[in-house]
């Protein structure tokens, strides 16, 4: 325990400064929410490479809390779904009923290049398809998997700060 | 004869006449009309013997050497008025559950053998001679012993359940027999008033008190003692569970009190520790297995043995302070123990009675193969919550009331009673704070798997509701519970009147109040009908205003949250043993309970498994480290001398032959 204290103590602030926000237009059912944002992350058959990046913007380096999004565990808390990976065949259920379990107003931000068009994965034997041929999507990421800089800005432009 | 002394004769008579309306013709109403009737009978001879009517005989023909002599006087009269009214309920439910189909409860046997319990329950108190005391002992004991086995056909453990029973309570009969001679001996007489008047040598008074404790704690299950309790209750019909669990053990508090206080007069304070020390830890520990168990019955039984420990702590905690003078605070202590007899009694009849709609309805005892029953048993699901409600010590429940008065005895220590009483009484009040929270945790368990949620099992899925008889029996129990929890005042001049029994010297009045409890000479107030009224004021404004507000939003219908996978099973529930797994954690040194995985590989490679079996228990460990090792010593010892015994007539006389020459030379030396 002392230990990690000290390390605690020598570490000190390790979060890169915030980048200046591109301005953009924050989407109608974000910005009702007024600058708040509780995410469920849902992973619909992802290769877990963008779940890697998706723990790097919430661990201390970008730091996306202090955009004010937040990771939840259950899609009742949650104003937005984060959805990766192209949507399998044992997901297609689960993936809408998680969106129909989030109250209004939601958001459904699609993450990576197979959840915008099933990347790598179009037209294997057990994909539906992509995010947008289940739920309907607010908000893409392009890239795979994309930078945490540009998830982070994706968030950013859903609350605004 | 004064009226209790008709009262108590008409009991006794209803009891045999409803025994022999059982034997001659054996429908389930016959003997319950005539053991309600007996009941009543019973409660009211102890109301009146309460109130201040006393009544004493002495019958020398009925019985060879000794008569039988009997005495009623308010202590007795309040554990008679208990066991009267837990016979009424009692026999009210069994007109109905004697019928369940294939239980084979409406038999001769039974029929006749619960009157002649409840009989002998009325007996013991109003012994007042040693002889007649253990005449209603036996009797007691005997009676209750063919109850335990009243369906040993239909399952093996009940066969058993009731050897262990025996062997205990047998036991327990025989220290009783060895002290109370011990007692007589050295005294002018047997009967209670000469016991009263002797003056015996110390050495004496300590052996006395030492036996006896122990067959009266074997009766109230309490630990070490109390290992009978969690296998007769489970396996006795749930209606004769009731009477014992409610009305026998208490018995056992009865025979201290009775023994220890009043005839022995008290004695010093380290009797008084140890049977308070007894008591913490029955307390302790009835309440942690309690916790852990799964099956409904066996967690009622752990239960009593917690609630016995609680009533001990008071009784011990009433013979300290008496020993080291403070009289007020005894009387408060006892007041509490016997109370909480009371209480005990109202909620523990009221919880078996459920548990045996509950076994009826579903065929299982079992927490984890229940759930659901809400729904299909709705009126047995509101009376077992009253009862757990009452069990588990929390306002508006009964026990509440008796365990803060227990701790406003205990939080007062006097400076006179040293560093003793400075040492235990904190420790006792942090062991009932503990078994306090303990209980909440085992009825939320009891309560929230057995009933609420989904049925886990067939038989609760093909539940229906008991017979109006059976709720009858259960509604008189839950009345009487909230009764005493809302107005205490009902019963505290009784127990009052009975606890001035054990300390004449007390200064009367010392719980005072209708509505709100004062304590004399001391500030504490208690009003358990206000709390019980802002209670439901505050339950209903809250409900009112959620409904309220609800009302007003925009409101979505959505599907319930599963995880987004298929749809919910009874498996996803929490079982009973999940529940308490967390506390099981926690008091994994106490419990010592065992685990074992069992992995079976395929065939083709030792790598690929094929099988995986779990088997978690919690075993009782006072059982498995006194009682096991000694039961194979015993076991040991009979085999080295079977050899002694090989069937041999001629041997076997010899053995007599001997036997009564050696006893012979034996005398001859001594005379
Ligand atoms: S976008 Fe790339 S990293 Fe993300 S799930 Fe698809 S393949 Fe993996």
């Amino acid at each position: 325990m002392p230990g990690l204290w000290r390390k605690i103590r020598k570490t000190g602030r390790v979060a890169e400064p915030a980048p200046a926000r591109v301005p953009a237009e924050v989407p109608a059912a974000a910005a009702e929410l007024a600058g708040s944002i509780q995410i469920r992350h849902v992973d619909a058959g992802s290769c877990n490479g963008c779940e890697v990046e998706i723990g790097s913007v919430f661990g201390p380096v970008y730091d996306g809390e202090r955009y004010g999004v937040r990771l939840v565990a259950s899609p009742r808390h949650a104003d937005a779904l984060l959805v990766t990976g192209p949507v399998t065949r044992n997901m297609e259920v689960a993936l809408r009923r998680t969106f129909e379990a989030v109250s209004e107003p939601r958001l459904v931000v699609a993450l990576g290049d197979c959840a915008r068009g099933c990347g790598v994965f179009a037209g294997a034997y057990g994909v539906v398809g992509a995010v947008g041929d289940v739920v309907p999507v607010d908000v893409e990421v392009a890239g795979c998997p994309p930078e945490p800089t540009a998830i982070v800005a994706a968030l950013r432009g859903l609350t605004g700060r | 004869m004064s009226l209790v002394g008709w009262l108590f004769a008409a009991a006794l008579a209803l009891c045999a006449l409803a025994a022999i309306g059982g034997l001659v013709w054996p429908r389930s109403w016959v003997a319950g009309a005539g053991t309600v009737a007996a009941g009543l009978a019973a409660a009211t001879a102890g109301v009146a013997s309460v109130v201040g009517s006393r009544w004493s005989a002495w019958l020398p023909d009925v019985l060879p050497l000794a008569g039988v002599r009997l005495s009623i006087d308010p202590l007795a009269g309040l554990f008679m008025a208990v066991t009267g009214g837990v016979s009424v309920c009692v026999a009210v439910y069994g007109i109905g559950y004697a019928r369940t189909p294939g239980h084979r409860l409406d038999s001769r046997g039974v029929q006749a053998a619960v009157p002649l319990f409840v009989g002998a329950m009325v007996l013991v108190p109003a012994a007042a001679s040693v002889s007649t005391l253990l005449l209603a002992w036996e009797l007691m004991a005997l009676t209750s012993l063919l109850l335990v086995l009243a369906e040993h056909r239909r399952r093996a453990e009940v066969g058993r359940a009731g050897l262990w029973y025996a062997v205990m309570t047998h036991l327990g009969f025989a220290a009783i027999l060895a002290g109370l001679a011990l007692f007589a001996a050295g005294a002018a007489g047997e009967s209670f008033d000469q016991l009263r008047a002797a003056e015996l040598p110390p050495g004496l008074r300590n052996a006395v008190f030492v036996v006896t404790l122990a067959g009266f704690t074997s009766k109230a299950g309490i630990v070490p003692l109390h290992v009978w309790l969690p296998r007769a209750h489970p396996e006795a019909p749930s209606h004769v569970s009731a009477l014992m669990s409610a009305a026998m053990v208490n018995m056992g508090c009865y025979g201290i009190v009775r023994v220890g206080l009043d005839l022995l007069g008290g004695g010093p304070a380290w009797w008084w520790l140890v049977v308070l020390a007894a008591g913490a830890l029955s307390a302790l520990y009835g309440i942690l297995q309690a916790v852990v168990t799964s099956d409904l019955k066996r967690l009622l039984a752990y239960s009593t043995t917690e609630n016995m420990g609680l009533v001990l702590v008071g009784v011990g905690a009433a013979g300290f302070f008496a020993a080291s003078r403070a009289p007020a605070l005894a009387g408060l202590a006892l007041t509490a123990a016997l109370l909480h007899v009371v209480n005990h009694a109202g909620f523990k009849t009221l919880l078996f009675l459920a548990a045996g709609s509950v076994l009826r309805a579903t065929g299982a005892r079992d927490l984890d193969a229940l759930g659901g029953l809400r729904a299909r048993m709705p009126h047995t699901t509101v009376l077992f919550a009253i009862g757990a409600l009452c069990a588990s010590a929390l306002p508006p429940g009964n026990a509440f009331v008796s365990e803060w008065l227990l701790l406003q005895s205990l939080i007062r220590v006097s400076p006179l009673s040293g560093v003793a009483g400075a040492v235990t009484m904190p420790l006792a009040v942090a062991v009932i704070a503990l078994s306090a929270g303990l209980a909440v945790a085992t009825f939320v368990k009891a309560f929230g798997v057995g009933f609420l949620a989904r049925p886990r099992g067939v038989g609760a899925e093909r539940a229906t509701e008991s017979p109006p008889s059976m709720l009858a029996g259960m509604g008189l129990a839950a009345v009487a519970c909230l009764a005493l929890a809302v107005v205490p005042a009902l019963a505290l001049p009784a127990v009052g009147s009975a606890a001035a029994v054990a300390f004449p010297q007390t200064p009367p009045g010392l719980v005072s109040g209708a509505v709100t409890l004062a304590l004399a000479g001391v500030r504490g107030v208690l009003s358990p009908l206000l709390i019980a009224g802002s209670l439901v004021v505050a339950l209903v404004a809250v409900l009112g205003t959620v409904r309220l507000l609800a009302a007003r939003r925009a409101r979505r219908v959505a599907r319930l949250w599963d995880c987004g996978a298929g749809p919910m099973s009874a498996r996803m529930e929490y079982t009973a043993t999940s529940f308490a797994e967390p506390l099981q954690r926690v008091f994994d040194d106490v419990l010592a309970p065992e685990t074992d995985v069992d992995v079976t590989p395929a065939r083709e490679s030792a790598y690929l498994v094929e099988r995986v079996a779990f088997h978690a228990r919690v075993p009782d460990r006072v059982e498995r480290r006194l009682y096991a090792p000694l039961l194979a010593a015993v076991d040991g010892v009979g085999r080295s001398v079977r050899g002694l015994a090989n069937g041999s007539v001629h041997r076997y006389l010899a053995y007599g032959f001997y036997a009564l020459i050696g006893m012979l030379v034996v005398l001859a030396v001594l005379r």
